[in-house]
């Protein structure tokens, strides 16, 4: 059981603070999506984790231990970063040895990870030839190499056809299975939302949130419940003087915000008022992301801007 | 870590980029073309016109050079193709480990290919020469052949130690062979003294029969060690401290 540990983790450059004293923990046996707009400070931060940056302040450990000190590391980490990474002039099980010969992991797991990740009829072919998607497969093979109980996987699904989005999002959640530590970040909301258990969002380098994915979706979003009902009048007055907001009711349909399903239901049945449909709307990991970052909006806005622009002021 | 492993690993990245192998192979290749072609071609006399059948051996040590400063550079500079460093970082996060694994392949590679590109090229241009030939029992051919092998990997390495720091074999190409070309043909003209103590002409001193002026034969390939411990020390502190 192997866990990333971040603490208090800071990264300057020049004119700006790409992570700002971030804390959090990444525990095993789930996938943790690593959520933010562009420029949040997620690549950075799975920079300083694999040792790459040196950070400004604070420290980023796997498993107690800091990256660098790792014995044959890619036994314990498997990371993917950027999928052009990878040198064209080589063959795909060229670039897969380099990487298992340094840290001693027999030669057949090359073959094994290019069958895994579908590129096993390519395996001899220069990297240069392959095409965004097959590039990153090549990525995300190199990260199971070593077979890792930690794995950083930055943008997995980019350039994946509709497939191998599906495969990637079946391979998330076989590892967390395994009891693997994943960490994956993306940008795109539904696409997190189908294979993430807990979210950590970063906006300006610093923590939002550290939660399960359910409760963020249920903190950040307003419960609401479609109704269609034989009486619309009647079920508008009595739910108005309940105190719900109540939209809509022409054709019957009307949306009630603020209330779940049964609240709404037992009212209607304490009036007698016969409903033909009554559903709680899902709330998306995007609508929920969205009401956090607007909440947030003024917290970002307050954050210290870079040194440059305060001084021309 | 393992070191051998690193050092293997090392060695399959030289040899599966084509650049490297290529520039690897050509130090060689060009060599012995170039001194075959001209010694069956051009009149015996030029090959001695500075009376030193032993420098004369190794008139085409200019193109090799070349040949050697590329397979340094490219060795390099593959690691920084796209974020490849970051992927190798990853694999031996100990930086010092993964320096002195990738610059002991270099040297490793450049000697081998440096000593039998040397004594390969003595003896088939001296095949051509008939009864002007020299063997290695002349004063100074043995260290002239041992002397051009070190001196091929003494200029890979600063080409692989520049490349760490400038990251791009673009900027080191463009910046050495013009340097070795032009600067050092003018310079040599110019100021003899100086000269003697460039990178270059320092290491070539060996190559001669009876190395004129204040530099001796190995005290001049010592001094262009002391440029490639230079190259080698600036591109770590550059490996060393730098974000990948």
């Amino acid at each position: 059981m192997t866990s990333i540990e971040v603490t208090d983790l800071t990264k300057e450059y020049r004119t700006t603070r790409a992570v700002d004293r971030l804390t959090c923990r990444i525990e095993p046996g789930r996938v943790t999506g690593f959520l933010g707009p562009n420029g949040a400070g997620k690549s950075t931060t799975m920079r300083l984790v694999l040792g790459l940056d040196h950070p400004t302040s604070g420290t980023a450990t796997i498993g107690g231990r800091p990256y660098p000190t790792l014995r044959e590391p890619l036994r314990t980490v498997g990371a993917l970063l950027d999928p052009q990474a990878a040198h064209g002039s080589r063959t795909a099980r060229d670039h897969l040895r380099c990487l298992a010969v340094s840290n001693r992991i027999p030669g057949r797991r090359a073959d094994e990870v290019l069958q895994e990740t579908g590129l096993a009829t390519v395996a001899h072919r220069r990297i240069r030839t392959f095409s965004l998607g097959m590039r990153q497969r090549l990525g995300i093979a190199a990260a199971l190499l070593g077979d890792p109980s930690v794995l950083l996987l930055d943008e997995p699904a980019n350039g994946l056809d509709p497939e191998g989005i599906v495969w990637i999002r079946q391979l998330l959640r076989r590892l967390a299975r395994e009891g693997r530590t994943v960490l994956v970040s993306s940008h795109l909301m539904n696409e997190t939302a189908t294979f993430a258990d807990h979210l950590v969002v970063l906006a300006g380098g610093r923590l939002l949130a550290d939660v399960a994915m359910r409760a963020f979706i249920a903190q950040h979003s307003q419960a609401r419940v479609h109704v269609r009902t034989g009486d619309p009048d009647r079920l508008r007055t009595t739910l108005l003087a309940h105190g719900y907001a109540v939209t809509g009711g022409d054709d019957g349909r009307c949306v009630v915000e603020g209330a779940g399903a049964e609240r709404i239901g037992a009212v209607a049945a304490r009036e007698g008022i016969p409903l033909l449909e009554l559903a709680d709307e899902r709330a998306s990991l995007e609508q929920a992301y969205l009401a956090l970052t607007a909440d947030k909006a003024e917290f970002a806005a307050a954050a210290p801007a870079s040194p440059n622009t305060s001084q021309e002021v | 870590m393992s070191v051998t492993a690193v050092l293997h690993s090392e060695w399959i990245k030289v040899r599966s980029v084509r650049a490297s192998l290529g520039s690897l192979l050509a130090v060689f290749a060009a060599m012995l073309a170039i001194t075959l072609l001209v010694f069956a071609t051009v009149d015996r006399a030029e090959v001695y016109n500075d009376g030193d059948p032993v420098f004369g051996a190794f008139y085409a040590i200019n193109f090799a050079q070349i040949a050697a400063i590329a397979f340094g550079a490219t060795a390099v500079s593959s690691e920084y193709a796209g974020g490849a460093l970051r992927i190798s970082l990853s694999a031996v996060p100990q930086r010092g480990l993964f320096y002195a694994a990738k610059t002991a392949v270099v040297a490793a590679a450049a000697l081998c290919v440096g000593l039998t590109t040397a004594f390969a090229t003595f003896f088939a241009g001296q095949a051509l020469l008939g009864e002007e030939a020299i063997g290695l029992g002349e004063p100074g051919a043995l260290r002239a052949c041992v002397g051009a092998g070190i001196y091929l990997a003494l200029m890979a390495l600063f080409a692989a130690g520049l490349t760490f720091l400038l990251r791009s074999a673009t900027a080191v190409l463009s910046l050495l062979i013009p340097f070795i070309l032009i600067m050092s043909f003018m310079i040599g003209d110019i100021a003899g003294g100086a000269a003697d103590y460039l990178p270059d002409h320092a290491g070539q001193h060996v190559l001669h029969q009876d190395p004129e002026g204040a530099v001796g034969p190995w005290t001049g390939l010592a001094v262009t060690a002391l440029w490639t411990a230079a190259a080698l020390l600036a591109g770590w502190e550059a490996v060393r401290r730098r974000d990948v």
